[in-house]
């Protein structure tokens, strides 16, 4: 498959949009169908999809593993980092409307925006190492 | 105050607790029948701590009945029972794991299993 001319142009035009719509999923979660799980699963398929195409090794260049592990962590830390920031201001955990914004109604806002985005950057990177773990012996 | 903040909310400190015993058995122990009962020490903490905060004291389970005046909220323990479950999947997913990994290396030792991994690669390199 890695000679695949109409594959790997197909994968390079639609990446984008991939990316693009998982971040879109995510986003919209707070108000419609969707949410961090969903969205960062769409964006984990983007990467996974770049591992099948062109191989384990070039995804791993542009995804590293390093990188990759950072991420792992720095969703769930942006998640109880929101919940415990709302027990310093004097609510409970992930009491949103107790953050420091002008209004209960913009901190709900917010704050429900930020927990998405923690899930959906862990969720991400999650899939991606599941994947990476799972294909390690059997690439070469 | 600041003793108000502690101890009124003693369930937090609790859950952390033992939340940090379970991520120290993960993180420190070698064989991975412990680092599973660690995940497990782990899950059961977050499961305590969504449970405990949907409790209102003197409420009661949600159903209407006349003596009833003050309910528990239902949606933590609802998002806790499904939680509970995939707990129980991981669990035996990870054991399904660690039986094949026994299989075929003979060992349960996290160390163990690395080193022999490291060599059998050298050697299939070497080839």
């Amino acid at each position: 498959m890695k000679d695949d001319v109409i594959i790997k142009t197909i994968t390079r035009i639609m990446l984008p949009f991939i990316q693009i719509f998982g971040l879109y999923v995510i986003a919209h979660g707070e108000l419609g169908p969707g949410g961090g799980f969903q969205g960062g699963v769409i964006i984990g398929s983007s990467i996974i999809l770049l591992a099948l195409v062109w191989g384990s090794a070039e995804a791993r260049d542009r995804f590293s593993q390093r990188f990759n592990d950072i991420l792992n962590s720095v969703g769930a830390l942006i998640y109880t980092g929101i919940g415990a920031v709302c027990v310093i201001f004097g609510g409970f955990f992930l009491e949103y409307g107790k953050l420091p914004f002008h209004s209960p109604e913009e901190g709900n806002h917010l704050g429900m925006f930020g927990i998405e985005i923690g899930v959906g950057i862990t969720v991400a990177a999650v899939m991606a190492t599941i994947f990476f773990e799972m294909s390690k012996k059997y690439d070469d | 105050m600041m003793i108000e903040f502690i101890a009124g909310k003693y369930n937090y400190w609790m859950a952390s607790v033992l939340m940090m015993i379970g991520f120290y058995a993960i993180i420190s122990k070698h064989n991975l029948i412990k680092k599973i009962i660690g995940i497990n020490i782990f899950q059961t903490s977050v499961f305590l701590f969504y449970i405990s905060i949907a409790k209102i004291s003197g409420g009661t389970a949600p159903i209407i009945w006349e003596e009833a005046t003050k309910y528990d909220n239902p949606l933590p323990h609802v998002l806790i029972l499904t939680a509970i479950v995939v707990s129980v999947s991981t669990t035996a997913v990870a054991l399904a794991l660690v039986i094949k990994i026994y299989k075929s290396f003979g060992s349960i030792e996290e160390d163990e299993i690395r080193s022999m991994s490291v060599e059998e690669t050298a050697n299939r390199a070497a080839k």
